[in-house]
């Protein structure tokens, strides 16, 4: 089941299957978040912030805006 | 021969930076821009000396900040003075797959390249294990592994710098193979420049519109070439990014091996520390105690430095014959630098603390938390770093925007961090609210006055937050804005680098506001000693014959002819005229006087307000608040520093920008005067209305 990264609730996983947007898409790539790359949600920010995410073992943070453009596919 | 360090944020580049060079190390900026260089001496096993230039971090030849540019600006311009001869390239070794996309762009560029892994120390730490052999075979460059913290096989590293000085080649397999569209593109553009390297050629196909280098001439040819061969900038550069990953991934697969990774340290801390509700809390009590400690630590320096050169004014005074030279050297030239140095004590202790959570990885837990708040008023997680220096001095803080991407966001954290209060307002507001809140203790241990103080800062963080929604309101821009930030494991800080940033931090200020202070204390002590001549001889005549008559001692004497004649001075008849405009805020020609000084620097205030009232040759605060209190108005009698006076003056403190230093850097940051006007022309009214509004409904 594929869905944006902006959907998935705290605690789950995903692979990165595709971008939506090829700005954010070009920026977090130099930062070796790539298709392929496995994606934890960790927790989400106060005041409706961003996500903190665990990104193949680092951690980094995204905007909601720049999770939405970030498809996963879910890992049960 | 010039070696350049360069490498990802997080990196550790910094700390072998200053390891490699240790104090020999100078900041300046590079050529056309004010991006700040940070270069060194750096001394080779071999004697040989050369010059090591750490680049501002950066994933890739991509930017999207102008301090990630320079680096795109600098490697891809031979001609350019800081255009390295090789390479070294400094990686995180306990993250290294996503730190080696910059390693080979930059190698393509056709730079002999060295890669340094860096944090070895973490890397045995958490079982990782490296074939360095291997690495070094595919990149076809030498590989060390270093550490810049414990400064673990340094001398290696520098032994491997000279021999690749030496030999001086670069590898020969591309790690990009391009497209037909690139083929074609980069060709025409290799024949545009004459250049040998087909990727500099691509990289310019892509940034022609933004490199400083070429001319007008050059980007429309190359807006041609991209036009007819169809180079799609954005697709290209994500289709070079996924091949050039899925070249060296596999690779370092095999290269590295890790152990069983436990549940580290920084996610435990960071359940906690960036905790929906906790994280706030903890920041706000983080910074509670960071205040705290610049009072209670600043105040014994800051006393020894006013002390020292009231010494040595007195010393000057005494053992130089009296002449105007005299008089411009004590009460211009040392008064101006006594009120530069003075600040240091605060300045430093502040970055000393900001430092050392940026060095343990605090500070970007900060912008995370922060990003949504700041972004509903137009500013960026990261202007967290710059408003919180604010406290100290706005000059190193506006500096600190750089890291800001965003072109709007970045500028209203400029336009923006003057209103928080610095460490100069702190005298003003010392002696002002002696005359609005007395000194009682409340529910058990707050001190009223301590309040009123904390109640200030509060209102310059809130003018400055309401200032920044309505530049939001009205700065338009369709640049786009991101927060994608890694957050770097906690770790312990390195000493050598705190002490550094301190230092580069003062010298900014000494450096950057002490050279527009100087000048405007000197101008200002020319309007405050000399007047039309009459009227000074009239002042002092009428000065002397009062003494007479009073009998004052000679002290009082001298203080009395002072205040006589800065009345009658240049400055006193620019207060005067001033009055008028100033009179609704409940201000007279004194304060006006006072208001004017204080362009050099805040807390100029107290000292005129000292020799206004003659009692020039005290710099007690105590005795210029009580003789402020006696204070009143020659022809009503009433008191002259009322609450409502004094009120009205403290708001005036807390939104003027009385601070030509901070125009001066606003003005290079931004690169017009139209910003520093704009911020100068707001700051103002914001000022006079509060201070207005004040007036009149408290007196």
């Amino acid at each position: 089941m594929n869905s944006p990264l902006s959907n998935i609730e705290v605690g789950s996983s995903g692979i990165i299957v595709q971008f939506m947007d090829n700005i954010i898409a070009g920026k977090l790539m130099t930062m070796g978040v790539l298709p392929g790359s496995k994606v934890r949600v960790v927790r989400k920010a106060p005041f409706k912030g961003g996500l903190y995410l665990k990104i193949d073992g680092s951690n980094m943070v995204l905007r909601e805006k720049e999770a939405e453009t970030i498809i996963l596919s879910m890992i049960d | 021969m010039i070696i350049a360090l360069v490498g990802n944020p997080n990196s550790g580049k910094s700390s072998l930076f200053n390891k490699l060079t240790g104090l020999r190390q100078k900041t300046g900026n590079f050529p056309g821009v004010t991006v700040e260089k940070k270069s060194g001496k750096l001394l080779l096993p071999d004697g040989k000396a050369t010059t090591l230039i750490d680049f501002p971090g950066t994933y890739s030849l991509y930017p999207t900040s102008s301090d990630e540019r320079i680096v795109l600006n600098v490697l891809t311009n031979p001609s350019e003075k800081n255009y390295p001869d090789v390479v070294v390239y400094v990686a995180d070794v306990t993250n290294l797959e996503k730190h080696l996309l910059l390693l080979t762009q930059v190698r393509d560029l056709g730079f002999p390249c060295l890669l340094a892994l860096n944090m070895s120390d973490l890397a045995n730490r958490k079982g990782i294990s490296v074939n360095e052999k291997k690495i070094a075979e595919f990149l076809e460059m030498p590989v060390v592994m270093v550490s810049g913290r414990t400064g673990d096989n340094i001398d290696l590293l520098k032994s491997a710098i000279s021999n690749l000085l030496k030999k001086n080649t670069n590898g020969k397999n591309s790690f990009y193979a391009f497209n037909d569209i690139e083929k074609e593109a980069t060709h025409k553009v290799d024949d545009l420049f004459k250049s040998n390297n087909s990727y500099r050629s691509k990289l310019i196909a892509h940034h022609f519109e933004k490199l400083p280098f070429l001319t007008e001439e050059e980007r429309k040819s190359v807006a041609i070439i991209c036009q007819e061969s169809g180079f799609d900038n954005l697709a290209l550069q994500i289709n070079e990014t996924m091949r050039r990953f899925d070249k060296f991934v596999p690779v370092l697969n095999s290269a590295i091996t890790k152990e069983g990774e436990k549940k580290a340290l920084t996610d435990r801390l960071d359940a906690i520390l960036t905790h929906r509700i906790f994280a706030p809390l903890i920041f706000f009590v983080i910074m509670f105690f960071v205040f705290q400690a610049i009072y209670a630590w600043a105040s014994y320096p800051m006393d020894w430095i006013e002390e020292g050169f009231m010494f040595l004014g007195n010393f000057v005074k005494n053992t130089l014959p009296e002449s105007w030279f005299t008089d411009l050297l004590t009460d211009g030239v040392l008064a101006g630098l006594g009120g530069i140095l003075v600040f240091i004590p605060q300045i430093a202790i502040l970055f000393f603390l900001i430092s050392i959570l940026e060095e343990v990885g605090y500070m970007a837990r900060a912008v995370y938390i922060f990003d949504k708040l700041m972004q509903q008023f137009g500013l960026n997680g990261r202007s967290v770093v710059a408003l919180v220096s604010g406290g100290a001095c706005a000059i190193p803080a506006i500096m600190s925007t750089r890291t800001i991407g965003n072109w709007k966001e970045r500028l209203i954290t400029i336009m923006v961090t003057p209103l928080i209060s610095c460490s100069a307002r702190i005298p003003v507001y010392a002696v002002l609210i002696g005359f609005v809140v007395p000194s009682v203790t409340v529910w058990g241990f707050f001190n009223l006055q301590g309040l009123a103080f904390m109640g200030l800062y509060l209102l310059g963080i809130g003018a400055a937050f309401v200032s920044a929604w309505v530049f939001k309101l009205i700065l338009k821009s369709d640049e786009k804005s991101f927060l994608m930030l890694q957050l770097p494991s906690y770790r312990w800080p390195v000493w050598r680098n705190v002490w550094q940033n301190i230092f580069e931090k003062v010298s900014v200020f000494v450096i950057e506001a002490g050279k527009v202070i100087m000048v405007i204390s000197i101008v200002l002590w020319v309007l405050a000693t000399y007047g039309p001549k009459e009227a000074m001889q009239k002042a002092e005549l009428e000065a002397t014959q009062i003494a007479q008559q009073t009998s004052l001692d000679e002290v009082a004497t001298a203080d009395l002819i002072a205040a006589k004649k800065i009345e009658a001075s240049f400055a006193g008849h620019i207060g005067k005229a001033i009055e008028p405009a100033i009179t609704p805020l409940g201000f007279d020609w004194k304060i006006g006087i006072a208001l004017l000084t204080s362009f050099a620097a805040r807390e100029v205030f107290v000292g005129t307000m000292a020799t206004i009232y003659s009692i020039g040759s005290t710099k007690d605060e105590q005795t210029i608040h009580d003789k402020l209190a006696a204070a009143r108005n020659p022809t009503t009698g009433a008191k002259v520093y009322t609450a409502a006076t004094s009120l009205s003056l403290l708001i005036f403190y807390v939104f003027a920008m009385q601070c030509m230093s901070t125009l001066a850097v606003v003005k290079r940051e931004t690169g017009s005067w139209k910003w520093a006007f704009l911020q100068f022309a707001y700051m103002s009214i914001l000022a006079y209305l509060g201070s207005l509004i004040t007036f009149q409904c408290f007196s």
